[in-house]
């Protein structure tokens, strides 16, 4: 099909559903008004059942923590598809040094650079793990944390260069924060399951409200996912930059295209 | 119907907003040229699904859910939505790092992101 097929075929079918979107934006509830009671029966219940004051920690990882352990697994399916398509030249060794390319020149940096790069790795770091650790009770959480902690590591790589990038970031160890943070989850889950309870009932004392150690089993769930999404997002990295050393010529083992 | 129409159509916005939103990232992705370009599309389309799902969580009035600085029982908006798209969010990311990787695979196999030239999906000779 030309382009130019495809673009009159989208017309007609935006224009078809037009008006079905029109009807349906107009039979939508007012904008601003609240539409479901289960979020206001949240904000009403939680702070004193589970002592914890992010409503949204609370939400996802406890009240809809079966559903998060669903999220996450899909978060470490796609990360692990990433770093397995991305390997799939360079094999499955993972060396610990950096691949380089012969010819490529390295650009040195200023000394600022690398000053200012330091201070705000360990900064964005010491941050990341904040937001982590505060998930509970205030706005944060494993997610966010985690990918703030992850994005350290790229302000590492500007400061420090490739070769030294490289040997800081081990590649086991963030594959074990990857999936021991998944795995926690897992336990987490699976432990009220032994004492005949439903999967991810919240056992563990709960803690003061508005206290750094409150929520229980949410706080366990919320510090897990912290360290998987750390582990994963640092993965991620760690692949796409090595993808960039590996040159154009490798041979790319194929079976069924030459 | 016509009386009100002012209120209403502001009040439909949002909505209109998503629908807009997905619709520029659809456009984008069935005029694409360039995979990297075609996945930033379905960034977009995604983004239409934060804004929907926010505008239906949003109270009129009513403070963030998180409930250290106000007390509990202070009006505030939707949790359960937030964290929908706050995983959204993170899970998209995930998946965006797949295609890209994938678009990686396509352009070192095929030496092409251009989802025209890759039209048959047969080995090439």
């Amino acid at each position: 099909m030309s382009p130019r097929w495809r673009l009159l075929l989208l017309t007609l079918a935006l224009l078809a559903l037009a008006p079905g979107l029109w009807r349906v934006a107009r039979a939508m509830p007012p904008f601003g008004s609240p539409t479901s009671l289960y979020g206001p029966a949240i904000n009403q219940l939680a702070p004193a059942a589970r002592h914890v004051s992010n409503m949204v920690a609370a939400v996802n990882f406890d009240f809809r923590g079966f559903d998060t352990l669903g999220e996450e697994t899909m978060l470490l399916c796609a990360v692990t598809g990433a770093v397995v398509l991305l390997r799939g030249s360079r094999g499955e060794g993972g060396r610990d040094r950096a691949g380089r390319l012969p010819g490529r020149t390295v650009a040195p940096r200023a000394d600022a650079t690398v000053l200012v790069c330091r201070l705000s790795a360990a900064l964005v770091l010491l941050f990341g793990v904040y937001v982590v650790l505060h998930g509970t009770v205030t706005p944060g959480g494993g997610f966010q944390g985690g990918v703030i902690a992850a994005s350290s590591f790229l302000l590492l790589y500007l400061g420090e260069g490739y070769d030294v990038w490289r040997r800081l970031m081990r590649g086991p160890l963030l594959q074990l924060l990857e999936a021991g943070g998944a795995l926690a989850f897992v336990v987490a889950a699976a432990v009220p399951l032994i004492r005949a309870h439903p999967a991810l009932t919240n056992l563990l004392p709960l803690g003061q409200f508005r206290s750094l150690y409150s929520g229980g089993l949410v706080l366990v769930v919320n510090d897990a996912v912290g360290l998987s999404v750390t582990g994963s997002f640092g993965m991620l990295l760690l692949e796409f930059l090595e993808e960039t050393r590996s040159s154009a010529s490798d041979p790319v083992p194929d079976e069924e295209d030459t | 119907m016509s009386g009100s129409f002012g209120s209403l159509s502001f009040g439909i916005l949002p909505w209109l907003i998503a629908a807009w939103l997905f619709a520029v990232g659809l456009y984008g992705i069935v005029s694409s040229r360039n995979y990297v370009h075609l996945i930033g599309c379905l960034a977009v389309c995604q983004s239409a699904t934060y804004v929907l799902l926010l505008a239906i969580g949003l109270h009129r009035g009513a403070g963030p859910p998180i409930f250290y600085d106000h007390p509990p029982g202070t009006r505030a908006v939707d949790p359960v939505v937030q964290a929908l798209v706050l995983t959204d969010i993170v899970v998209g990311a995930a998946v965006t790092a797949l295609l890209l990787a994938i678009a990686l695979q396509v352009q070192k196999r095929r030496g092409s992101v251009d989802p025209q030239a890759l039209r048959p999906l047969r080995p090439t000779q």
